[in-house]
């Protein structure tokens, strides 16, 4: 649990402290002076430290362990194998259905990737913990494995990726105008700074665990049935997050080895991925491949849209990125179909990255669209234009709010676009080729029910809590600005607690919906909470209000008065002190009426009743269209991304300081996987060979220029309570292709294939 | 096999191969003295400590010391997160061994504010820029910033790219480190 005291971020202007106005980050303070300690920071008597061996192979099965010398080793507590570690039983998934399998075993006897866990060793230290892990001897009967895609079949279709309307290949044929093009993005992983890790301690069948997490809530759930004890028994605490980008949302194989090994031992454990090992223990961005087909009329006005789409997954596992999902949305088309299989290869399950689906699927259909223009000659931003979808293409229903075409002309604006020359390979400065690319994005409003705890102290100051997290969005600051401005109450007097499931509920933060879920019951709960204060006041003998003609009373700056000004002003420590109340407090949740405590339960453990951003009259998504200059050295092939202007649509902003950095972070994340990132696997065993900060090329400081972000947002009232869509995926989509089209435009290279490295270009 | 007292460390002398491995020696001797004992001066207090020599400082600072300012995100000197200061230098802890700092000053992110509380001109001008977003990489950022400062590299944004490009950032403060790490130089040159 985190308490942050606002005196250093406080702001000595109402407007900045409001929902909407640029408040510095409330753990701004804690997080630049090393006060802030994240989850697995936490200091423990008794801490002893856990260190995973893992397969050097991809697929075989493991037919001996070797644990003598490791057992001897100084400091070692322990040695666990698949033999010897307690078993587990089968946990429900994400979407909670039940499991699979009645039992479950962290460490692997059957291997299916490379960097499976297959041991531990826990010891007194972390250098005689890591020191004996290297003497754990596995020996293995190997067999050939799957090492990616192109080694895979065609794959298993997945039904419900198909969308279909009108007769797509039919109006594709007979087209006058038609691109086709296959699209790859490789391997990609979330490469959080913050490792993933966890320190779990029993006290008796209580435990409680400092974990990083996406989703206090749902990976308490994991825990509990992990180890057959109520759902009240786990304590999942996680009051920073460095970084998850998706990936810090499930209990994993790792969590389960930490926590069965402090039960076997009777001791805390700390259990650290190293480096490599959060390339392997985790899925990351799965491998996919796309083919676009465009058929368009002699004016550019597309007749059909044919979309075939593949991506890998794991032998023992399934996830579906689903590839098609901004093709079907992103342009008006009388006639469209996207089918979608899945690879099994040998890699753990991949997982959810910014904006998984989206981010591909730009990158497939904002090059091909790109490439129409060509083909017809039409400038690539009019080709967008003239396609532009007025509504839903696929749902056939209107959208929430959509200022695509407003952040197509701001983006123009600001970057110049006017001022391009169309063809490629025809803009330079000295030996650099230059070259202009623009690509838009989406992201759809993912919804769900969210609670809130909201206290009014003696004191008059305010307390917000909530089991949601902060991993850098900024949950802390715009749950501190709504307290106070639905309580009228200075920012400085709030503190929000978070990242603990003895909390309010939250359900999981990703997809970009906490934002949306936790203002609307923030807001609740403080407006029952200010309803609370305000009855006492009026009804009650002792308050000064009493007796007062007045059906309400205004609260502002911390002092509650009628709303005309007559009668008393005094300040809410004041009138707590006179109502002789130590606190009000209010739940308030915006779940509907009527959910039974199961439904409840579900809500904030499983993802399995979240709204569809579909559902009702409207389609809800954020949009963004960026514009990309890259500078190409013509003798070595070397792209630099040179200026960046976005412009954005994710409805109303409650702190734009906080959402300009979300937003850059994303389009920082894109020009990564548009130039730098991939993931490379040695196809003798299966293995990432460069999983590690320095062969796994992430941006530096140097590879960024200055970034432009323009906010084109308008309220969206469909989308949440306080009229704010989405914001942390949206500003990756589309990045990737942008600056794909502007290589493109400055050397006459299409590259379909991610990353574009120089050895594609020359 | 013997040990020796010099300045206030132990040494250990290697065995007669010069090999070790978990702390014992691998010509399958008695297991040698396997803990240092140090006096490591950290924010300007002395802390007496005893380690084996294969510490880190980072691990020192925060398995031992308890001071999880200093972040660990590679443990193998690629991403800066663990920058701190050794005699106002900036070196990577996660590649140091505690025992090479004996007799140095180490400054932490812990260290870097005054008695009083007062931010230092790095540190004010993250917060106002929002120079990060999850904070994990920010005590590295801070601590390589303060030394690019120091050391005359933050004379243009091309320069402060360029020198504060060893601290990787995943959420992508970037432009805002920039901006930030421009402001602080200004501030302290006026
Ligand atoms: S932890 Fe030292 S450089 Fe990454
Ligand atoms: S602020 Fe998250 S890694 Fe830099």
């Amino acid at each position: 649990m985190t308490v942050h005291d606002m005196k250093h971020a406080a702001s000595d202007s109402a407007r900045l402290e409001a929902v909407g106005g640029r408040l510095s980050r409330v753990d701004g303070p804690a997080k630049i002076t090393g006060k802030a300690h994240y989850a697995f920071e936490q200091q423990l008597e008794g801490l002893t430290h856990a260190v995973l061996v893992s397969a050097t192979i991809a697929a075989g099965k493991v037919i001996g362990i070797d644990t003598r010398a490791a057992e001897t080793a100084p400091g070692v507590l322990a040695v666990l194998t698949p033999d010897t570690i307690m078993v587990l039983k089968g946990a429900s998934d994400w979407l909670g259905n039940p499991p699979a399998q009645p039992t479950y075993n962290p460490l692997a006897r059957e291997v299916t990737f490379s960097g499976q866990h297959i041991a531990a060793v826990v010891a007194e230290t972390f250098e005689q913990a890591v020191a004996a892990a290297a003497l754990v001897k596995v020996s293995y009967d190997e067999t050939p494995a799957i090492v990616d895609l192109s080694d895979g079949t065609d794959g298993i279709p997945i039904e419900a990726m198909t969308k279909e309307w009108g007769n797509a290949e039919a109006a594709f044929a007979a087209a006058p105008v038609r691109v086709c093009a296959a699209y790859n993005t490789p391997r990609e992983f979330q490469a959080a700074m913050e490792p993933h890790g966890l320190i779990a301690r029993w006290q008796g069948d209580e435990l409680t665990i400092w974990e990083p997490s996406q989703w206090v809530d749902g990976m308490a759930r994991t825990y509990a049935e992990w180890f057959g004890v109520p759902f009240e028994n786990v304590r999942l605490v996680s009051p920073y997050i460095g970084g998850g980008f998706g990936s810090k949302a499930l209990a994993l194989a790792h969590s389960a080895v930490a926590a069965a090994a402090a039960k076997m031992l009777g001791r805390p454990v700390k259990l650290v991925l190293n480096r490599p090992q959060n390339f392997t223990s985790y899925g990351g961005r799965a491998a996919t491949r796309q083919t676009v087909a465009i058929g368009a009329d002699k004016a550019g006005r597309i007749q059909s849209i044919v979309h075939r789409g593949v991506n890998e997954t794991a032998v023992d596992g399934m996830w579906v990125e689903p590839l098609g999902s901004v093709t079907a949305i992103m342009y008006a088309t009388p006639n469209f179909s996207s089918k979608q299989n899945v690879v099994r290869v040998n890699t753990v399950v991949p997982g959810a990255k910014r904006a998984p689906g989206e981010n591909p699927s730009a990158f497939g259909i904002e090059c091909a669209i790109d490439e129409l223009a060509y083909e017809l000659g039409i400038d690539p931003l009019e080709m967008r234009l003239i396609n532009y979808a007025e509504q839903d293409p696929q749902v056939k229903k209107p959208w929430s709010t959509r200022q695509l075409r407003e952040a197509f002309a701001a983006g123009a604006e600001a970057f110049g676009w006017a001022k391009r020359s169309p063809a490629p390979h025809s803009m330079r400065d000295g030996r650099q080729l230059v070259g202009w690319g623009v690509a838009a994005g989406t992201y759809p409003v993912r919804r769900a029910y969210g609670e809130a705890m909201v206290k009014i102290l003696a004191d008059g100051s305010v307390e917000v809590e909530s089991s949601s997290i902060d991993m850098g969005q900024g949950t802390y600051t715009i749950l501190a600005q709504t307290a106070a401005e639905t309580l009228g109450v200075p920012v400085e007097q709030v503190t929000v607690k978070l990242g603990d499931s003895l909390l309010a509920r939250a359900g999981v933060t990703g997809g970009s919906r906490l934002a949306g879920v936790m203002t609307g019951a923030v807001y609740k709960a403080a407006s029952q909470a200010l309803d609370e204060l305000v009855g006492l006041a009026l009804s009650d003998p002792r308050s000064p209000f009493h007796g007062l003609q007045a059906n309400t009373l205004a609260v502002k700056d911390g002092r509650i008065a009628s709303p005309r000004g007559e009668g008393p002003e005094l300040s809410i420590a004041e009138l707590m002190g006179m109502l002789g109340r130590e606190r009000i407090e209010a739940k308030g949740d915006t779940v509907p009426a009527g959910f039974t405590p199961e439904q409840r339960y579900n809500n904030y453990t499983t993802i399995a009743m979240a709204l569809p951003h579909t559902e009702g009259d409207y389609s809800r998504h954020s949009w963004c269209a960026h514009f990309v200059e890259v500078r190409v050295d013509e003798d070595f092939g070397t792209v630099r991304v040179s200026r960046v202007v976005s412009a954005l649509d994710s409805g109303r902003l409650y702190n734009p300081k906080l959402a300009e950095s979300q937003w850059k972070g994303g389009i920082i994340m894109g020009i990564g996987q548009a130039l730098l990132e991939e993931g490379i696997v040695d196809r003798r065993h299966g293995r990432i060979v460069n999983g590690n900060f320095a062969d796994y090329m992430l941006p530096t400081n140097a590879d960024i220029p200055d970034i432009q972000t323009i906010s084109v947002g308008i309220p969206d009232p469909h989308s949440s309570a306080l009229g704010g869509k989405g914001v942390g995926e949206l500003g990756i989509v589309g990045v990737a292709p942008a600056i794909a089209n502007a290589v493109f435009h400055a050397t006459g290279k299409r590259v379909r294939d991610l990353p574009i490295t120089l050895e594609k270009l020359i | 096999m013997t040990s020796q007292t010099h300045a206030g460390q132990t040494i250990i002398d290697p065995p007669e191969d010069g090999q070790f491995r978990n702390g014992q020696a691998t010509n399958g001797s008695t297991p040698s003295p396997t803990t240092l004992s140090l006096h490591l001066t950290i924010n300007g207090q002395t802390h007496a400590l005893e380690v084996e020599p294969r510490v880190t400082l980072l691990d020192a600072l925060r398995e031992r010391l308890h001071l999880t300012g200093t972040k660990k995100g590679c443990d193998q000197g690629q991403c800066g997160a663990c920058t701190v200061h050794v005699d106002g230098e900036r070196v990577l802890a996660c590649l140091t061994l505690a025992a090479q700092v004996e007799g140095r000053s180490v400054t932490t992110i812990e260290g870097l504010a005054g008695e009083d509380g007062t931010l230092n001109a790095v540190q004010a001008a993250f917060l106002e820029q929002d120079a990060f977003q999850c904070g994990y990489c920010t005590p590295g950022q801070i601590m390589s910033a303060v030394a690019c400062i120091r050391e005359g590299h933050a004379g243009s944004d091309e320069e402060i790219r360029e020198y504060m490009a060893g601290n990787l950032c995943r959420c992508g403060a970037y432009p805002h480190i920039v901006a930030a790490v421009r402001q602080a130089a200004q501030e302290l040159r006026s």
